[in-house]
């Protein structure tokens, strides 16, 4: 069974800077993958890339072992979904039409409003108990509804994989766990593969499947949390000296302390 | 259900609008003579009839250009005027009237400048292949200043009576409609309408972000070429057989999405629609509020424009 995603040797540039060179992943059906790596490593472009805002220059990316720039984008975004780490929104939109939008891969000139896509939409919002924010303008929500929003619009696309760019940063403790286990919840009924970038060591210990580090554009390790998220390789990724310990709960938990000399 | 209830709507205004500005101006007819169609009150509404579809047709074209552009630039500040065809119009123009066309009676002149301005600050705002949103922005910007340092050229040098008919060009009129007009600018309209309207839901996932419509399957780069472009051709047409109107194109979309909602495929339509009617009742005025005498239609919508919008701006807050 080929990977949902395969990036081999995936290059991308803004203008002069190199965001992504020769990054390597494959990323399993219906696994939970955490991409790791300091601020500038390619994370998010990995991201972009996939989700077709950022168009590769060299390399491939696979979707279900099909290369994805002979895949119509409209075609792709009907199986990845993408959620973008803020929206900044200067016209009104409600949370329905919102996601509404999700549909939109969907339908015949964009344009989603059937009764189907409206009763696809509200039973997303339910899945993710935002429907009471249906009628809400989306630009005053707050950070954690704007993540089960944007969820609830992946859900509503029907998309086989999702994306997600630093779902947690910004969040309360409240709002993060119970945004974590949303996302926990919707992945295993659903079954989806998702990847998140993330710059928390632990919450990328705690739910992922599987770690992927990144430094530079390139994949330095792939594999689960035990074998990723050791003193060793975090040094390599993040030039931080840190060590394991284990809480009361006996969960590995990452304690960076210094920076690496 | 709405969309239809609110679009009725704005053809009502429309109507409204329309039935005034034919029984208005240096001869006033009752509404009674209008319906009741003697001879005299026939005669007098047939030579209003091209100045007011005249009318409605560049105020659509404004009005649906702004709405438009403003939804794919993601700013509520946008106008057909900012992105250099306003400048390179009325640069068009000038020179006609300083080789001795006026541009009244030659539009063409005018719409090569609108039309080549817009292509040229396309050219600018491109960059490795894609066309940056705001880029285009700051090439407008650089566009209008470059064209207005060439107008001050061209009117430090041309005759008192040349400089005469560029500034009343200029400031926007309507007074040169003729039936021949209102066909050449009824395609221009036609077309743009038909095309940003098939762009619509596209539009409203421009206007949440260029990368958000990447991201649910639009080829943003064609859409921006297609939207920019059908905007462009229906300022330039709007503009070579009325000159610059400004506040219409900013000024209607604001209004229509307060009606209307930001759902683009209600609010093209209704600020088409709207921006006609503003402009056919703003015609009314300029014509009949000193008649004979009549003011530049420019200086009416920006009359009107500009306390509506700080109203609107007050009232969001």
């Amino acid at each position: 069974m080929s990977p949902a995603l395969e990036a081999r040797g995936l290059r991308a540039a803004y203008g002069a800077t190199r965001a992504l060179d020769g990054f390597d992943a494959a990323i399993g059906k219906g696994e939970l993958v955490a991409l790791l790596g300091e601020n500038g490593s390619g994370k998010s472009t990995f991201l972009k890339v996939a989700a077709r805002i950022v168009s590769p220059d060299g390399g491939q990316l696979l979707l279900d072992g099909v290369p994805l720039d002979s895949i119509g984008r409209r075609e792709s975004a009907r199986h990845v979904a993408y959620l973008p780490q803020n929206l900044d929104l200067v016209f009104p939109i409600r949370c329905l039409d919102l996601v509404l939008q999700g549909r939109a891969p969907h339908a015949r000139g964009f344009s989603a409003d059937s009764e189907g896509d409206r009763e696809r939409a509200l039973e997303a919002m339910r899945a993710c108990d935002v429907v009471g924010l249906a009628d809400r303008d989306a630009s005053a929500l707050s950070g954690g509804e704007r993540r089960r929003v944007l969820l609830a619009r992946a859900v509503a696309q029907d998309a086989g994989i999702w994306l997600l760019d630093e779902p947690t940063a910004g969040l309360d403790p409240r709002h993060r766990l119970e945004f974590l286990e949303l996302l926990a919840r919707t992945h295993a009924s659903r079954g989806t593969t998702v990847v998140l970038v993330t710059h928390e060591i632990d919450l990328a210990g705690d739910i992922a499947d599987r770690v992927v580090l990144i430094r530079r554009g390139r994949a330095l390790a792939s594999g689960p949390p035990s074998e990723t998220l050791t003193p060793e390789r975090l040094r390599g990724t993040f030039d931080v000296e840190s060590r394991i310990e284990t809480d009361g709960q006996g969960r590995r938990r990452v304690v960076p302390y210094a920076p690496a000399r | 259900m709405r969309r239809t209830a609110t679009v009725a709507g704005a053809f009502v205004l429309l109507a409204v609008a329309a039935t005034i500005a034919l029984v208005v101006g240096g001869v006033h007819l009752s509404l009674r003579e209008l319906l009741a169609g003697d001879e005299s009150a026939r005669l007098v509404a047939s030579l209003r009839a091209p100045r007011v579809l005249l009318a409605s047709l560049v105020g659509a074209c404004l009005a649906l250009a702004g709405a438009a552009l403003q939804a794919l630039l993601k700013n509520p500040l946008a106008d057909p005027f900012l992105l250099g065809t306003s400048g390179g119009a009325a640069v068009g123009a000038a020179l006609a009237a300083l080789a001795g066309f006026s541009p009244f009676v030659s539009p063409a002149a005018a719409f090569a400048g609108a039309v080549g301005s817009s292509l040229a600050v396309a050219a600018l705002a491109r960059r490795g292949g894609r066309l940056d949103l705001q880029r285009l922005l700051l090439a407008g910007l650089i566009a209008n200043a470059f064209f207005s340092a060439v107008l001050l050229a061209v009117f430090s040098v041309a005759s008192g009576q040349t400089a005469r008919t560029m500034l009343f060009w200029m400031m926007g009129s309507l007074a040169d409609a003729t039936p021949g007009r209102v066909l050449a600018l009824a395609p221009y309209a036609a077309a743009a309408l038909v095309v940003l309207v098939a762009y619509a839901p596209r539009l409203n996932l421009f206007a949440v972000g260029e990368e958000n419509a990447a991201a649910l399957g639009v080829d943003v780069e064609s859409s921006k070429r297609v939207v920019f472009l059908a905007a462009s051709l229906a300022t330039g047409a709007a503009v070579a057989f009325a000159g610059i109107i400004g506040f219409v194109g900013l000024l209607v979309p604001h209004a229509a999405r307060s009606v209307a909602g930001n759902d683009q495929r209600t609010l093209l339509p209704v600020s088409a629609i709207g921006g006609a009617a503003l402009l056919v009742a703003a015609d009314a005025v300029s014509r009949s509020a000193f008649a004979p005498a009549e003011l530049p239609v420019g200086a009416v919508t920006a009359a009107i424009g500009a306390p509506v919008f700080a109203w609107l701006l007050l009232r969001s807050s």
